[in-house]
């Protein structure tokens, strides 16, 4: 079968000539829910970004559902859904709009458009915040239209980069349970975060990345076996503070 | 849930992508139209009274023309370059600066598309501050359009001529400052040498190589021959050099798109 998202020999040097990613490569079946982890500046966003276009590739392929996203970029876009980990919106704009310009862009027809932007509000409890522009929202508002807008075009592949950072517990227990709905409807899943129980919840593969590189990869529950989740990752990672290296040894 | 994945529209081109990119920008310039529209109303008004009513009257007619219609297309002309480079720069730095043009490049668009989008917006822009900028001529007295299509031919083709410097203008600033610096040292002197008040034969002798090498001359000189018939250098040659730099501000343009100049990281 082919895989959702194929990533082979990824390496992105900004034009600073900061090396964020160094030869990565990952692979995502399809249908997975797939734990995308590592400290802050060791090049996951930069991978994403890499894969959905906002980000230029120095070198290296990916392929989304065997599509090559840098030559057949726009047939590979139209496959591919993304809530980033900063709020990219038109801050003047409402939730309705911001949500009905991605539609548009992704060609969907108004009268499908509409359907789908009322589903949305109502699965993300915006309806008493649709005329309210963006800037106007509290932090889980403003998350939840993020979402919303990414799942516009019910992507196939859905890329969520931190979507439960400054979320309350209600939205984030909410959300858990509607990503497990649709990663089991048959929307493959990539998620990065830095809550490991959110990884242990819902991921089945789990890859870590560090300095631009992938450290360690594999199903959830190897990394469950022995200290758990945290320690395989601060150990992968190579971040195992003293106080805890001295305890474990 | 229904099924998973929407089909998008035709591959060859993404028309509801493009309207909509269309759409939403003539949405943001309805939220603010005291400066997209009534801004160069109200200057272009201010310029056709003093001109038009207080000064022009003591001058004697140009080429059998009053002094109103004589400098109606050069104030025009003015606008819709002004209107044109404002538009464009604006919508394309203002989208890297909040960071929502990620919303454009992580879909199915092209860039010609892109490009496509952000030009039609800017000739709505600019067909907007002219027709408006014709009304108030209107009142005075002062609008003839001997050409229509020759008309449409000036003010769509130098809308596109900004509207693509524009662009390039929006995707090199890194700050509010840079945005200005072509208004300032190259579109606002070169327009007011162009002849927008004066025929090039009222100038010194010495200075009118100015008015040859300046482009502005031939947009200028173009429009007016399409409202009044008067004219200043062969049209023909105007309107050849005019789509030559169209052409080369629109590969450049595609270029710099194509390598995410100022767009991706």
């Amino acid at each position: 079968m082919t895989p959702a998202l194929r990533v082979t020999d990824l390496r992105k040097v900004y034009r600073s000539g900061t090396l964020a990613v160094d030869g990565l490569s990952m692979t995502v079946e399809e249908g997975d829910f797939f734990g995308f982890l590592g400290p802050n500046g060791a090049g996951k966003s930069t991978t994403i970004h890499c894969i959905t276009g906002i980000a230029t590739v120095t070198s290296g392929t990916i392929e989304v559902f065997g599509v090559d996203a840098v030559k057949d970029y726009r047939k590979a876009r139209a496959l591919v859904g993304l809530s980033p980990q900063e709020f990219n919106v038109d801050v003047f704009a409402t939730p309705v709009q911001i949500v009905d310009w991605v539609g548009g862009y992704f060609g969907i027809p108004a009268a499908e458009r509409k359907k789908r932007i009322d589903e949305l509000m109502q699965r993300f409890d915006l309806t008493a915040h649709l005329k309210k522009p963006f800037r106007a929202l509290s932090g889980g508002l403003k998350r939840r239209v993020i979402l919303a807008r990414a799942l516009i075009h019910k992507p196939r592949l859905l890329i969520l980069d931190e979507p439960t950072a400054g979320v309350d517990v209600e939205l984030r227990l909410d959300l858990w349970r509607y990503l497990g709905e649709m990663n089991r409807d048959g929307t493959t899943i990539l998620l990065t975060t830095h809550y490991l129980e959110e990884v242990e919840r819902l991921c089945r593969n789990v890859a870590i990345v560090a300095k631009g590189k992938i450290v360690r990869q594999g199903p959830t529950e190897e990394f469950l076996e022995g200290d758990g989740l945290e320690a395989a990752y601060l150990g992968a990672t190579g971040a195992i503070p003293d106080h805890i290296a001295a305890g474990a040894a | 849930m229904g099924e998973v994945g929407f089909k998008t529209s035709g591959m060859t081109v993404n028309w509801i992508g493009l309207w909509t990119i269309i759409r939403r920008e003539v949405s943001r310039l309805l939220r603010v139209p005291i400066q997209a529209f009534i801004a160069p109303w109200v200057s272009a008004l201010m310029f056709i009274f003093i001109f038009g009513y207080v000064v022009g009257p003591r001058i004697a007619s140009i080429g059998g023309h009053k002094y109103l219609e004589f400098v109606l297309p050069g104030i025009l002309m003015m606008n819709v370059v002004n209107a044109a480079f404002l538009q464009a720069t604006s919508h394309v730095y203002f989208q890297r600066f909040m960071k929502n043009i990620e919303e454009v490049l992580v879909a199915p668009l092209s860039y010609v598309e892109m490009i496509a989008g952000t030009l039609a917006a800017v000739v709505f822009r600019t067909a907007a501050t002219a027709i408006g900028i014709l009304a108030i001529a209107a009142v005075f007295g002062g609008v003839k359009v001997v050409s229509l299509p020759e008309f449409l031919f000036w003010v769509v083709v130098v809308s596109g001529i900004f509207g693509l410097l524009g662009i390039v203008i929006g995707l090199w600033a890194k700050n509010f400052e840079q945005l200005t610096v072509l208004n300032i040292f190259f579109i606002t002197p070169l327009s007011f040498v162009g002849g927008v008040f004066n025929t090039v034969a009222m100038l010194p002798p010495w200075l009118r190589w100015l008015a040859w090498g300046n482009p502005f001359f031939y947009f200028i000189n173009g429009l007016r021959h399409s409202m009044i018939g008067f004219n200043e250098a062969p049209e023909p040659l105007g309107m050849v050099l005019s789509l030559t730099l169209l052409v080369i501000l629109s590969v450049w343009v595609w270029r710099l798109f194509s390598v995410g100049y100022g767009l991706r990281e």
